[in-house]
């Protein structure tokens, strides 16, 4: 029943109260377009919103973000920003979830949520929130903005069986400019300064109204989503343009996925009974959501990775370039990385050790299993609200 | 091959050209034609619209893959990636 509190909305003919009030929406990252988006969500009485932020509120950041403060300064986005969104509608169960998403967002969570929001600040976040959305079958909406434009790019994943995803039209410069921020080895080069864009309050206001407008279409008439779409407006000149975006055959987010997906959730452990049934055989290949080191020697020395203890199998965006420094003689380590192992490979080498991946997708029969890690690797992911 | 005359413009239709390009030439080579052409940022990837058609054109796709028409209007895009976290 609708309340004085929503009695205009109920004078919409397109607008279902109803359907916002028990939908589920997850915002990936609350900066300036994340407060954009919350704040609609909130004002139109959506029923719940789960925010993802590792980040913390700096003064800056007050120029474009509606629901900080002054006093907000130093605490977690996500908190602040949740609290703020129960205070503008007290039916609206908003939770916060500090942290980076991919340790934090579950599939679980993606799979209760009728659609998610990537509010993020770079192309790495963006495939990685793609990545997951695509797997698990949840529509994403991509937001993202300039000095004077804003892009929101609809994926509409839960009804489109052949959508095509945000790398499918991605610019292969994309990848080099990611490759830039890492080794050969997939190590982090720790010193390097990030690009900073910046943004005004008018173009993620714009870009919150569109992307919130366009998830309000995906919660009402999903019927009319027939393929991905960019949408780009340029807030000053006043254009805007709308074109579907086509699925690439050679796109490396989606293009080896099979017709069908499913996600099982697996215990990470080399050799447990678990993994070792989720992998459909030892020579199956696994590929990695996120490469491995599986080892490496000083060229100098020859001194080994883990020398003295039993190989170790290391998540290389968690390492930075002081790895590639020799610790017994201070010469060049040179490492062996990838993110695709045959279940035999991994444990004829790695017995008893953890896969430190989010996830790994086999191919069977004509599904891809997802062997979704995260419940056992980041108990966040497990428990965070979706 | 025979060449195809189209219009090429950036999104705030503050520039726009006319261009009579070989049907050889692929979509890549247009963003970097425009991208020279009118000094655009360096540090930016763009992607091409063919506005006329609602549809994106692939770099690698050549013009002979009918993806453009006499008098189409192309529109080279950036590929924005700010979240306002800066």
């Amino acid at each position: 029943m609708l309340n004085d509190r929503y009695s205009r909305h109920g004078l919409i003919n397109w607008f279902s109260q109803d359907r916002v009030q028990n939908a589920r929406f997850v915002v990936a990252g609350a900066g300036a377009i994340g407060n954009e988006v919350i704040k609609n969500l909130a004002l139109l009485g959506t029923g719940h919103i789960a925010i993802h932020d590792f980040d913390r509120i700096e003064r800056h950041n007050l120029t474009r973000s509606v629901l900080f403060r002054e006093d907000d300064v130093g605490q977690h986005k996500a908190e602040v920003a949740a609290r703020r969104a129960c205070e503008l509608d007290p039916a609206v169960r908003a939770t916060a979830v500090p942290g980076d998403f991919w340790k934090t967002l579950s599939f679980e969570a993606l799979g209760r949520a009728d659609c998610v929001i990537g509010c993020v600040d770079n192309f790495e976040a963006r495939i990685r929130l793609n990545r997951l959305c695509r797997l698990a079958g949840t529509n994403l909406i991509d937001v993202a903005i300039d000095t004077r434009r804003a892009s929101v790019e609809v994926f509409p994943f839960a009804t489109v069986a052949d959508c095509a995803c945000y790398e499918c039209t991605l610019p292969a410069g994309v990848y080099t400019r990611i490759a830039e921020r890492y080794s050969c080895a997939g190590l982090r080069r720790r010193g390097l300064v990030e690009r900073l864009i910046p943004t005004t309050i008018l173009t993620s206001s714009a870009a919150g109204a569109l992307a919130v407008s366009s998830a309000m279409r995906v919660l009402h008439a999903p019927q009319e989503m027939q393929s991905a779409h960019r949408i780009l407006t340029d807030t000053m000149g006043a254009t805007t343009t709308m074109a579907p975006l086509a699925r690439s055959e050679m796109c490396p987010g989606c293009a080896d996925l099979m017709p069908e997906v499913r996600v099982v959730p697996t215990d990470p452990v080399i050799g447990r009974a678990s993994l070792r049934e989720a992998s459909c055989g030892q020579d199956v290949c696994l590929r990695l959501s996120d490469a491995v080191i599986s080892g490496g020697n000083c060229t100098a020395c020859g001194h080994e990775l883990n020398a003295g203890g039993p190989p170790r199998l290391l998540l290389a965006r968690d390492q930075d370039d002081s790895l590639a420094r020799c610790p017994k003689c201070g010469g060049d380590m040179t490492f062996v990385a990838g993110d695709q192992f045959t279940a035999g490979e991994l444990e004829e080498r790695f017995l008893g050790q953890r896969l430190p991946a989010r996830f790994a997708v086999v191919d069977h029969d004509e599904t891809s299993l997802v062997l979704d890690f995260a419940a056992c690797q980041f108990p966040a992911a497990r428990s965070s609200e979706g | 091959m025979k060449d195809v005359q189209f219009r090429i413009r950036t999104p705030d239709q503050t520039r726009e050209a006319e261009i009579t390009a070989d049907r050889g030439s692929t979509g890549r080579e247009l963003i970097a034609l425009a991208a020279a052409k009118w000094q655009m940022p360096t540090d930016t990837e763009y992607r091409l619209q063919n506005t006329s058609r609602h549809a994106y054109i692939q770099p690698e796709q050549k013009l002979s893959e009918d993806v453009v028409g006499p008098q189409d209007v192309l529109q080279v895009e950036p590929v924005l990636v700010a979240g306002g976290s800066a």
